[in-house]
């Protein structure tokens, strides 16, 4: 391992853990503001995590170990990976980092561990919580991999760092198709980050609640975790996105300024996204449970029809 | 080499003798250690041999005993050989140290000698098949393993359930046999020897033919959608040391048989490739989905089984696709993947089946509904099982991922062939394996959420104690094994002399391993204040199990939304108090869900047999005068015959 890789490291994983809190604030003040409210500042979500890591931790008394390592694993997982989803510069090649598989795991692995902490508590909410979770989890992964696949078969490389740099290189005009396939990274992030047809991630009592459900059971500075993963988890799927389709900005070297371009034109291109992401909430009512798999065959059907396209063309 | 292996054999053959002997003049349960202390020494003399052929790439041939010039009963350690007794060697040394405690839990004396000597039997026929140098050696050990396993599976035969599982395995598993017998006539039909190499002469048609029947043969054996309903049954029945062996173990002979005849000997074509990858995705998919419905502990994994067994096939079956292609990287990785998972399944599955043989084993019950609260209970065995569950969920940095993901990379190499049909199956493939590798997670988190999460279902859950410590220790080892095969795949991979586009998982283990202790360090730094209070329930007075989610209701969306495969029924029967309707007196509430291979095509072919029998020992039953007209009309048959023909 180098030095330009772990300097890589360490500003990419520093800047999606500062970031991260931010982006949940923009989404929730968009959603109020689209429903004529004023909404909470932007900082809420910091001032709320600075809040939990000052409280106690409360477990139940039916709880296990599950329960306590679930949140760090959650984070590690998650940050780790984060790598694999340069934002801050594209670093040099390094056997380990970038496989677009191990990083869709990676995230299944921080999901595995949640789902089983819903069930840790012996709540009927948790429980419910885990199986929507993991059913939906279940029917949305061969969309996620046929997304995966197509841009892995577009670009010619299964790693990620690697496609940003090859978009970065030519022009979107040169890969059409990768349109198609981020209507269906669109639609695999709301599923993820469990948005508004699928999940409703503002409610806590409702029957409608899948991701809030599992984490019922967690408070104080572990609750903190769980939602700083959260985050996490939106902020990479984002920039996954964001960076497939326009890269441009992101800097290929180490240099100071490159890196504060990245950043900065990240920035940017994330808010935008993010408005995106509050107003289509804001427009859908939430999809009944049994009806999910017909919406997410319109992702599985965008990067088939990619595919099929890549393959005639 | 030679004092060696043949030692280990001669020590299985005594470790299996003693507890015959001491039947015989009634020694006490110290002959049962002394035979599992000498069965370990034996499969470790063997596990050396194979270790050292598979590493210095020597080749290990030795004549044991010439029945006649043609019929004799040699072995021969190639590299491919050498990997599954080196395999059969670890996962049996594992599984005879968890034995030492099993096998005392039994209640009738005798039958814990019988296991005890059986259990050697069984670890020897199966490394001999492996080693058998000719098909002639090979279908006489096969058919003492599949014997040997049958008693085993017998072991508690008092049971009507046992007695369903020996019917089922023993007809399947002769039928597997039969069709190896097709296979092996053919062969010696047309080059009039028995010697494995020999297949190569034969014309390419017959090679076709000889392939089918193989793959039945073996796909029975290895439990491949529609040969698999024994799978579940016996795995269920038999004591767990012996299902962790078959379904770690057993299961793997018959891979190794398909990879030896089809790839080694035969040359693959094209459409072979796609047999293999059609039943292997039918049964990787179809295995999970019946899995996520089964509440039997065993079953369960069982049904994974052949999920797992499925996706090696799928491995094969990609080989075949891409080295007829010529695409030598893809074909690599589908290779190295099928043999590098068919490793991991037994290790990982054998592990998972003697934690639920603990778990069983302290709670009296297969039926999860019934476990629940035993983390606390049985804080080891909770742990290995959470181990086991991760690795075959295929979750980084275990060994399920390693071998998972070189199958995942082969697929994505589909997209440089220049055939766009191909390419499609194998996308639609590619989805299907995803789907089947988040099932199994789904399962996964079922299986240890009941089993080991929340408080005791029932009152045997909250008495269950941890497992004595040889039942721990067995399962530890192959438990440390599937994190070391995951974090240093790439390191292994390499050192066995493969150079594969796989990532690394050592540097992603060793951030995960640092971020986690960042985070745990900064918690401990705060010293934060932690208190226990009860489960949040909207304001309940107690909680009680019954408020638990059930695994019923856990799988229940899946059931709902794969409703198409399950067929479920539900049926609802009510009774009234009045004429009109309006007071219910009784209501019946079922769900069933269809076993469509059991009722649609065992039980139909079962039935066709017992009816074709039925009317022939009918026929039998009769005078002479019927027997002299029998006679009569073959005679007036074979005159015709001749006639004809002559």
């Amino acid at each position: 391992m180098n030095w330009n890789m772990i300097l890589y490291i360490v500003l990419n994983t520093a800047f999606v853990f500062l970031f991260a809190p931010l982006l949940i604030s923009l989404i929730k003040k968009v959603k109020a503001l689209c429903q004529g409210r004023h909404g909470t500042p932007l900082l809420q979500t910091y001032f709320q995590l600075f809040k939990l890591f000052k409280k106690e931790i409360i477990y139940s008394d039916n709880s296990s170990f599950i329960q306590r390592i679930s949140p760090y694993l959650n984070i590690a997982f998650l940050l780790v990976a984060s790598i694999f989803v340069p934002i801050v510069f594209i670093p040099a090649q390094e056997s380990g980092f970038g496989n677009i598989i191990l990083f869709l795991y990676l995230m299944v692995c921080a999901r595995f561990f949640m789902a089983l902490s819903g069930l840790d508590a012996g709540s009927t909410f948790g429980g419910m919580g885990s199986s929507r979770e993991m059913t939906i989890a279940s029917i949305i992964e061969p969309t996620t991999l046929m997304a995966c696949a197509a841009i892995a078969f577009i670009l010619k490389t299964t790693d990620i760092p690697q496609m940003f740099g090859t978009v970065l290189n030519g022009s979107i005009l040169q890969y059409l198709p990768l349109l198609l396939v981020a209507c269906s990274l669109f639609i695999i992030l709301i599923v993820e980050t469990a948005r508004v047809p699928v999940d409703n991630p503002e409610t806590h009592l409702e029957l409608t609640m899948v991701h809030e459900a599992m984490i019922l059971e967690q408070s104080g500075p572990k609750l903190a975790l769980m939602e700083l993963s959260y985050g996490i988890k939106q902020l990479i799927l984002m920039a996954l996105l964001i960076n497939i389709i326009f890269p441009w900005g992101l800097a290929t070297d180490a240099t100071v300024s490159g890196i504060l371009i990245s950043v900065a034109s990240f920035i940017v291109k994330a808010v935008i996204l993010a408005v995106a992401i509050g107003v289509f909430e804001s427009f859908f009512a939430k999809i009944r449970f049994f009806r999910l798999p017909d919406f997410f065959i319109i992702a599985f059907f965008l990067s088939f029809a990619t595919i099929l396209f890549e393959l005639l063309s | 080499m030679e004092i060696l292996f043949l030692g280990g054999c001669a020590l299985l053959l005594l470790a299996c003798a003693l507890p015959l002997v001491s039947l015989l003049f009634k020694l006490g349960k110290a002959s049962h250690r002394i035979a599992l202390f000498i069965t370990l020494a034996g499969i470790s003399c063997i596990t050396t041999t194979a270790l050292i052929c598979f590493f210095t790439g020597a080749d290990y041939q030795q004549l044991i005993y010439a029945l006649t010039p043609e019929l004799t009963f040699s072995i021969h350690l190639d590299k491919l050989a050498a990997f599954f007794v080196a395999l059969i060697g670890f996962v049996a040394f594992c599984a005879v140290i968890y034995s030492f405690n099993y096998i005392e839990h039994g209640a009738i004396e005798k039958r814990k000698h019988v296991l005890t000597a059986l259990l050697p039997l069984f670890i020897l026929s199966m490394i001999m098949v492996v080693a058998a140098d000719n098909m002639f050696a090979l279908l006489f050990f096969w058919e003492i393993m599949s014997i040997s396993s049958f008693f085993l599976v017998m072991y508690d035969r008092e049971k009507a359930e046992t007695q369903k599982a020996g019917i089922f395995y023993f007809v399947m598993t002769q039928l597997s046999t039969f069709f190896l017998f097709i296979a092996f006539l053919l062969v010696y039909r047309y080059t009039g020897t028995f010697d494995i190499e020999a297949t190569d002469a034969l014309p390419q048609a017959v090679k076709s033919f000889a392939f089918i029947a193989l793959f039945i043969g073996f796909g029975t054996k290895a439990g491949l959608i529609p040969f698999h309903k024994w799978l579940p049954y016996a795995h269920s029945a038999s004591p767990s040391n012996i299902s962790a062996l078959m379904s770690g173990v057993m299961l793997k002979i018959a891979i190794y048989g398909l990879c030896r005849f089809t790839f080694d000997v035969l040359q693959p074509e094209l459409w072979w490739g796609f047999v293999l990858l059609v039943f292997g995705t039918v049964s990787a998919v179809l295995g999970v989905i019946y899995a996520l419905k089964e509440h039997d502990l065993k079953k369960l994994l069982a049904y994974h089984s052949i999920e797992n067994i499925g996706i090696i096939v799928v491995g094969l079956g990609l080989y075949v696709i891409f080295n007829h292609y010529g695409l030598q990287t893809p074909a690599n990785l589908s290779l190295v993947g099928a043999l590098f998972h068919t490793l991991n399944h037994a290790i990982f599955k054998s592990l998972l089946f003697m934690t639920a043989g603990s778990v069983v084993q302290a709670t009296g019950t297969r039926n999860i509904e019934e476990m629940g609260g035993l983390v606390k209970k049985m804080p080891v065995t909770a742990v290995l099982f959470l181990i086991g569950s991760c690795a075959i969920s295929a979750l980084p940095p275990l060994n399920g991922f390693a071998s998972e993901i070189m199958i995942f990379l082969s697929y994505l190499g589909a997209f440089e062939l220049d055939n766009p049909v191909i390419e499609i199956v194998m996308v639609i493939g590619l989805a299907a394996f995803a789907l089947m590798s988040a099932l199994a997670a789904t399962c996964f988190v079922k299986a240890f959420g009941i089993v080991f999460l929340a408080k005791p279902r029932s009152k045997e859950a909250g008495k269950a104690m941890e497992a004595p410590p040889g039942m721990l220790v067995g399962p530890a080892i192959l438990a440390l094994t599937c994190i070391v095969l995951g974090v240093f795949s790439f390191q292994i991979i390499k050192a066995v002399g493969y150079e594969l586009p796989v990532p690394d998982m050592l540097p992603v283990s060793i951030l995960l391993l640092l971020i986690t202790a960042i985070f745990v360090g900064l918690l401990k730094l705060f010293r934060v204040p932690v208190r226990i209070g009860e489960t949040w329930g909207c304001g309940i007075q107690k909680q009680t199990p019954a408020m638990e989610y059930t695994a019923t209701g856990f799988s229940e969306p899946i059931v709902t939304i794969f409703k198409l495969i399950y067929r479920t029924k539900k049926t609802n029967e009510k009774e009234y108090f009045d004429p009109a309707k309006s007071i219910t007196k009784h209501t019946k509430a079922k769900i069933a869900t269809f076993q469509f291979f059991e009722e649609r095509v065992y039980m139909p072919l079962a039935n066709l047999f017992m009816k074709s029998a039925a009317f022939i020992s009918e026929k039998h039953n009769k005078d002479l005068e019927t027997f002299i007209l029998y006679a009569f009309i073959t005679v007036v048959l074979l005159l015709v015959a001749a006639g004809l023909w002559l």
